[in-house]
């Protein structure tokens, strides 16, 4: 009964170590959700800060287009949210800094991660990423309101219904209902300057670093938001401004769910080691369980009252 | 015990606590908090999250979820702290405060899985639970929520089916083969259950730590590591050891009973390892992440962790101290401050050390708050009717032979609460009853 250390250790390693560490460690290089595909039919928007003259009018366009009523609770009369909420998927902001620097305008709505940090927590997979075109979209039937995306997304774009008994999560699913009819999303179809262009994820990036080419000097680090950070995104950003400004943090080439969650990932991969731990459990308890009962006998004769467990 | 220094307060035996009334104004009170809690929780699921919390768009999770669940399962882990220290470690002292363990972590897993289903906001689509196939297998909070509600309702309320058995056992012998065919069966699957109620806790406690991953930057430096799974599990185990302690002996002051200094004073000694080892590497991973200069800015994340630091190391040190001098005093105080310090640190990433880009404010709503304390009433009403109806409170051998001389003597109608009828209270029984 003295040696429980080292009797736990052996009695796990005996239990079968290497079958976990070859499925934790071994297999790690290789371990699938590390590795971010591509969607083979990745569609996505491009955005481009300086061509865009804050009309507001994909604004308009995406509440019409997903059947929203337009949010006018600032005046009664103007459709002005403030901020994405569970009527504005879609909306347009000013940065506008106060010692006279350039300002520009940004439009928001959902980056469609390539490996969206949403759809990475969401327990029952409610937020889910469409394998082909790549759209992150919410079903209504596997939601549970935990509200987990709200907290995971690097963007805070995903917004809870506050009110109501049936809350839902807002946030743009690419106008999917459309794209299905062969039409564009709500937004792009009205843009009156091309600021937001939709296509295929690879169209829009050579487009965005033909622009980049045409016009040196013009973007802020002459670089693409969403080619590579945050693992990717689908939605893409061009400015004149820092990206950090206008709400797009830099979050560095590895994706979120990939640099925080890989020892969940492996730790949990096929449940290998919690099975190896619950074996190596069972083995010691086992032993203490029969040693304790030996002794609740004991005390049972010499007490004559029933024993406890 | 040859050898071994006489202790007359041996804990040797749970025994109820006897000729208290369950219905007191304490208790009563309790039960008006826990009525007002349900018709408002009756209220939130018309009316939905807004209106009855302080939630927003920034901080998507209140104290339903921060406190009620991340704080009060983590006092509530005593099952799986001491439970691995008697079983799996075998410290064979603390088997005598195993039932008051598996009982306040019992009650503090269901009543924050209780508020948990109140707090989702589509509460009815939990029934993909069922479907393993439907899950995330690597969502931390699927991992929390599954994981969670499988252990509170199959391995954790078996371990609790010992005194319930007992107490059917000592009510009717009528009942006897029948109970004890059902122990038997427990018996032999025994190992099987606890393992699992060791394995379960380790995971989803340290999930919990988990979630705030995902929130990346926005979880303050101190706060924010890869190894918060690890420190949350830790802060769990030493505070549970300070749950369970504390509870018993706050118990024992109330309802006058003897404490056994030997169990104490090896808990303390537990929890001060526990606590050494959790600052050791709470200090250094903060250090070899670059991020100690933080903790010296003037603002009030610097504040919330020294505050956490000084209670954990003073509670810590209270009870290194306390392990020498066998002084229940500063032992208790040591229990409650370090304790305290966990709770703090628990609730730091989710809340105070949360910084949600744009900033924004979160204060809890009066009905979150009520909502939030009617669910700590029914875990609280919940363990005194279990220590007055259930032998649950480790108590000296002497104890059990008091309370039987109680109700033969003092109080002889009060038949129905169990440990009289039938008269079974040991070898001395059958001549004592011979004289009724």
């Amino acid at each position: 009964m003295a040696i429980t250390r080292r009797e736990l250790i052996t009695s796990i390693a005996k239990a079968g170590v290497p079958a976990a560490v070859a499925v934790t460690a071994g297999a790690t290089p290789a371990l699938a959700d590390e590795h971010i595909p591509v969607p083979s039919a990745a569609v996505g928007l491009l955005y481009d800060a300086t061509i865009c003259i804050g009309c507001k009018a994909c604004v308009a366009a995406c509440a019409a287009a997903n059947d929203t009523p337009p949010d006018t609770r600032g005046d009664d009369l103007h459709q002005a949210p403030s901020d994405l909420n569970e009527l504005t998927r879609n909306i347009i902001k000013l940065y506008k800094p106060t010692d006279g620097s350039p300002s520009s305008f940004v439009k928001r709505q959902c980056m469609h991660c390539l490996d969206p940090a949403c759809a990475a927590g969401c327990p029952f997979q409610a937020l889910s990423k469409d394998p082909e075109t790549g759209v992150v979209s919410w079903t209504a039937e596997k939601c549970i309101g935990c509200r987990y995306c709200t907290i995971t997304c690097p963007y805070h774009i995903p917004r809870f219904q506050w009110q109501g008994f049936n809350p839902r999560v807002t946030k743009c699913e690419l106008c999917r209902h459309r794209l299905a009819q062969g039409l564009k999303p709500g937004c792009t179809s009205v843009c009156p300057t091309g600021a937001v262009i939709f296509g295929p994820r690879t169209v829009l990036l050579l487009e965005a670093k033909k622009r980049i080419r045409e016009h040196p000097g013009r973007y802020y680090q002459d670089r693409v938001y969403g080619e590579a950070d945050n693992g990717g995104t689908q939605s893409l950003y061009l400015s004149h401004v820092p990206f950090e400004k206008l709400g797009l943090p830099e979050l560095g080439q590895e994706s979120v769910p990939a640099r925080t969650l890989r020892w969940q990932r492996r730790f949990y991969h096929y449940f290998a080691l919690p099975a190896v731990l619950y074996a190596g459990l069972v083995q010691v308890i086992r032993k203490s369980v029969n040693g304790h009962e030996h002794e609740l006998l004991e005390s049972e004769k010499r007490t004559g009252l029933r024993a406890q467990l | 015990m040859s050898g071994e220094p006489l202790n007359d307060d041996r804990w040797e035996r749970a025994v109820p606590v006897y000729g208290f009334p369950v219905v007191t104004r304490f208790f009563l009170g309790l039960v008006v908090l826990v009525v007002i809690a349900f018709a408002l929780s009756g209220y939130r699921e018309l009316a939905g999250l807004g209106p009855v919390s302080g939630m927003n768009d920034a901080f998507g999770w209140g104290i339903w979820k921060t406190f009620n669940v991340m704080v009060l399962t983590a006092l509530g882990s005593g099952a799986f702290a001491v439970g691995i220290a008697a079983w799996v470690f075998r410290r064979k002292r603390m088997f005598a405060l195993m039932r008051m363990a598996l009982l306040t972590s019992f009650l503090a897993y269901a009543c924050g899985l209780l508020l948990l289903g109140i707090d989702a906001g589509r509460p009815w689509n939990f029934y993909w639970i069922v479907f393993p196939w439907k899950w995330n297998m690597h969502s931390p909070l699927a991992e929390v929520a599954i994981c969670m509600s499988i252990y509170a309702m199959l391995p954790l309320a078996i371990e609790n089916l010992p005194p319930v058995l007992e107490r059917l056992w000592y009510f009717d012998s009528r009942l006897r083969p029948g109970v004890e065919k059902i122990e038997r069966k427990l018996h032999s699957v025994f190992p099987w259950v606890i393992s699992l109620a060791y394995l379960l806790p380790g995971m989803h406690q340290s999930s919990l730590g988990a979630l705030m991953l995902l929130a990346g930057e926005r979880v303050h430096p101190l706060w924010q590591t890869l190894f918060l799974p690890v420190l949350y599990l830790g802060a769990a185990c030493f505070m549970s050891f300070g749950c369970v302690a504390g509870t018993t002996m706050l118990c024992c002051l109330m309802w006058k009973r003897a404490m056994d200094m030997d169990v104490l004073a090896e808990a303390a000694r537990i929890t001060t390892c526990l606590i050494g080892g959790w600052l050791a590497l709470r200090i250094l991973d903060i250090a070899f992440r670059g991020a100690l200069g933080t903790a010296f800015h003037f603002d009030r994340f610097a504040g919330v962790f020294w505050l956490e630091t000084v209670f954990i190391a003073g509670g810590g040190w209270l009870l290194y101290r306390s392990v020498k001098t066998r002084d229940p005093q500063p032992m208790f105080m040591g229990y409650i401050l370090s304790s305290a310090g966990g709770m703090l640190y628990r609730f730091s990433p989710t809340t105070l050390a949360f910084r949600p880009n744009p900033e924004a404010l979160y204060f809890p709503a009066t009905i979150e708050i009520v909502v939030s304390l009617g669910f700590i009433a029914l875990g609280v009403a919940g363990f005194l009717v279990a220590v007055k109806r259930l032998a649950i409170l480790p108590a000296p051998l002497h104890a059990w032979h008091d309370m039987a001389n109680y109700f033969r003597f003092r109080r002889p109608y009060i038949r129905w609460t169990g440990y009289f009828q039938g008269g079974y209270f040991g070898s001395d029984e059958p001549k004592a009853a011979q004289g009724d």
